[in-house]
């Protein structure tokens, strides 16, 4: 199990280095002349030589590019971010300030995900082509056509309409004030969860249909236990596996899913930060949120290969 | 095929495995098809009722969807404007009509663009291996190391607005996927004997990989595309609705949905709505078709996925 985790750690760590090579490519080199990204193309034209060549150096855009790679890779490792340019406060403190929130939405949506997706799964693997089996099917498909961010502002107005009521949209943390942080994560953790139940609910009926035709399920029918005990306590363990690692991989995509959710919603969390610099064009804030995400999500596929690890024997000892 | 064959005094097995000419092959599998999955069929007919739409938006539009009317400022649905106007006086189905337009080239070529250069990639890893499928392989895994929506994000920003960008945008996200389908099936073919026996008769590397191997990826390159499309519409309208898909004034459902939110605190119901309402039926429709177009060209891999 160590040398397996030690194995998949510097696999991580490879990819981690991949991806900030990558990042850094797309946010430094591709557009350019990154002031044109800063200022726009209008107001680069309005900028003298002078100005230009001052924020060159200010920014250290003007040294070797592998310098710049390196002086990057140095800031991140002692924790510094970087400012926006539109803003006093750092990148760092924005994470650590919105993070909280949209890891919680996140967290939230994975639970609702497994509690919508794994009865769903039971019920039309069990009983396949039943009305149950075909309602099921319907859902998940409908899920997957509609997009997360239209269902929130659907929800957003459908509140509103009918209650008057609109989610607070600013917060204390979940510690001090627990029942305002659940109003602002609720209605995204929903449309999230809804969305990757569709995903949980295909994957756990195939992989529960394929587990109930194994021998040891027949042996445990064979010797008389109940249908139900059989499922609970001898398919569904083992059914469950590949769910656990289609939810790590869903984990990421929710985090990127949560941008434009948490724009419809209005949430202050990590997805609406992302979304004003995209909104405002600020490419160093963007090029370490873009890095941020990647990281989570490398660093998701660990744990969850590691947790794999942890409950299938078969795999750690290959 | 409706010719009926000539009585050969053949045993009927016999005449059944003459190999029929491929688009008597293809019609006959669709009708077939069509009786086994009539959903699919039906899926179908919408999907293309869109793409039609999409293709005859000028002639469909019953307004110019760029023309604002000031006298006809944010108002609801009425016989004159079904589907009520926005902000600015635009008219909302014409707009919606214009969309499907955007949202659809973007994501036909941007599966293309994208599938094609991972299926060749895959293609030359699955076929060459060794220290080349290798580096592949981690380059493709950085590439997956994004979500999709974040990667799409990046590279929409960092290329600068247009149609072009978006495409392009959404390809690279589309490329690791091919790459992954066709190498695995160009993996399993390389070692088939009929490629064998090419390689013994003096065929080159690339006769080898285009015209023996290529021609087998046909089929998982199109169940790929297709199933793909829907995820793509739906990359699209996010980054129009986060302000970095097509620019503006370009009707695009995304851009659609992005301007209600702007106009205020309460966004006017009608313009929330529809764009979302052609988002996901456009997706339904892409996915069943995809499903369908699975079945069809390989029956084995039904249910699953």
């Amino acid at each position: 199990m160590f040398s397996y985790v030690m194995r998949r750690l510097m696999f991580g760590a490879l990819t981690v280095v991949g991806v900030s090579i990558v990042v850094f490519v797309l946010m430094r080199i591709l557009p350019g002349d990154p002031l044109v990204a800063i200022f726009g193309p209008e107001g680069y034209t309005k900028l003298t030589d002078q100005e230009r060549a001052h924020y060159m150096a200010e920014l250290g855009l003007g040294d070797p590019l592998f310098v710049q790679y390196l002086a990057w890779l140095g800031d991140i490792a002692r924790g510094d971010l970087g400012h926006s340019f539109f803003r006093s406060e750092s990148v760092a403190e924005m994470i650590l300030r919105r993070g909280p929130l949209t890891a919680q939405i996140a967290f939230l949506s994975v639970v609702l995900s497994w509690l919508v997706g794994i009865p769903i799964a039971i019920l039309s693997a069990l009983r396949p082509n039943t009305l149950a089996d075909h309602v099921a099917r319907l859902m998940s498909i409908l899920f997957l056509a509609v997009p997360g961010f239209w269902l929130g502002m659907l929800i957003v107005l459908t509140l509103l309409f009918a209650f008057g009521y609109r989610a607070p949209l600013t917060g204390a943390s979940i510690f001090t004030d627990p029942w305002t942080t659940l109003q602002m994560i609720i209605g995204p953790a929903i449309v999230l969860g809804l969305g990757q139940a569709a995903y949980i609910a295909r994957m756990a009926r195939s992989s529960l249909l394929e587990v109930v035709r194994e021998d040891y399920v027949r042996t445990a029918r064979a010797k008389g236990l109940n249908n139900r005990l059989v499922i609970a306590f001898h398919a569904l363990p083992n059914a469950l596996l590949p769910v656990i690692t289609l939810s790590g991989v869903l984990l990421g995509f929710v985090l990127a899913g949560s941008i434009p959710v948490e724009r419809a919603f209005g949430t202050p969390g990590l997805g609406y930060t992302m979304f004003i610099a995209v909104s405002e064009r600020d490419v160093f804030v963007m090029q370490n949120l873009v890095f941020l995400y990647a990281v989570v999500f490398v660093l998701l596929n660990i744990m969850v290969d590691i947790i794999i690890a942890w409950l299938d024997p078969r795999i750690r000892l290959r | 095929m409706t010719m009926t064959a000539p009585d050969l005094g053949l045993p009927p097995r016999a005449l059944s495995q003459t190999p029929p000419t491929a688009a008597g092959g293809l019609a006959q599998g669709f009708a077939s098809f069509a009786r086994r999955s009539p959903m699919s069929v039906v899926w179908g007919v919408i999907a293309l009722a869109i793409v039609i739409t999409a293709v005859t938006a000028p002639v469909l539009a019953p307004y110019d969807p760029l023309r604002s009317n000031f006298r006809t400022m944010t108002k609801p649905p009425s016989p004159e404007h079904v589907f009520g106007t926005d902000q600015i006086g635009r008219d909302t189905l014409s707009r919606v009509i214009w969309g499907s337009r955007a949202s659809l080239t973007v994501a036909f070529f941007a599966v293309l663009l994208g599938t094609t250069v991972g299926a060749l990639w895959g293609l030359a890893c699955g076929f060459f291996g060794g220290r080349f499928d290798i580096a592949s392989q981690r380059a493709i895994e950085f590439m997956q190391s994004f979500p999709d929506l974040v990667l799409a994000m990046a590279i929409a920003m960092a290329l600068g607005a247009g149609t072009g960008t978006v495409i392009v945008a959404i390809a690279i996200t589309r490329i690791p996927f091919g790459g992954r389908v066709i190498r695995a099936v160009a993996l399993s073919l390389r070692e088939l004997p009929y490629v064998e026996a090419a390689r013994g008769l003096g065929a080159s590397n690339m006769r080898l990989m285009f015209r023996h191997i290529l021609p087998q990826c046909i089929a998982p390159f199109l169940i790929l595309a297709t199933t793909h499309l829907g995820v793509a519409i739906i990359i699209e309208a996010s980054l129009g609705f986060l302000g970095v898909g097509i620019p503006p004034p370009t009707p695009t459902w995304g851009n659609m949905l992005s301007d209600a939110l702007n106009s205020g605190l309460v966004p006017p119901w009608w313009l929330v709505l529809f764009p979302g309402l052609a988002i996901t039926l456009t997706v339904l429709a892409f996915n069943l078709l995809g499903d369908g177009i699975r079945d069809l060209l390989d029956p084995r891999l039904r249910g699953s996925v």
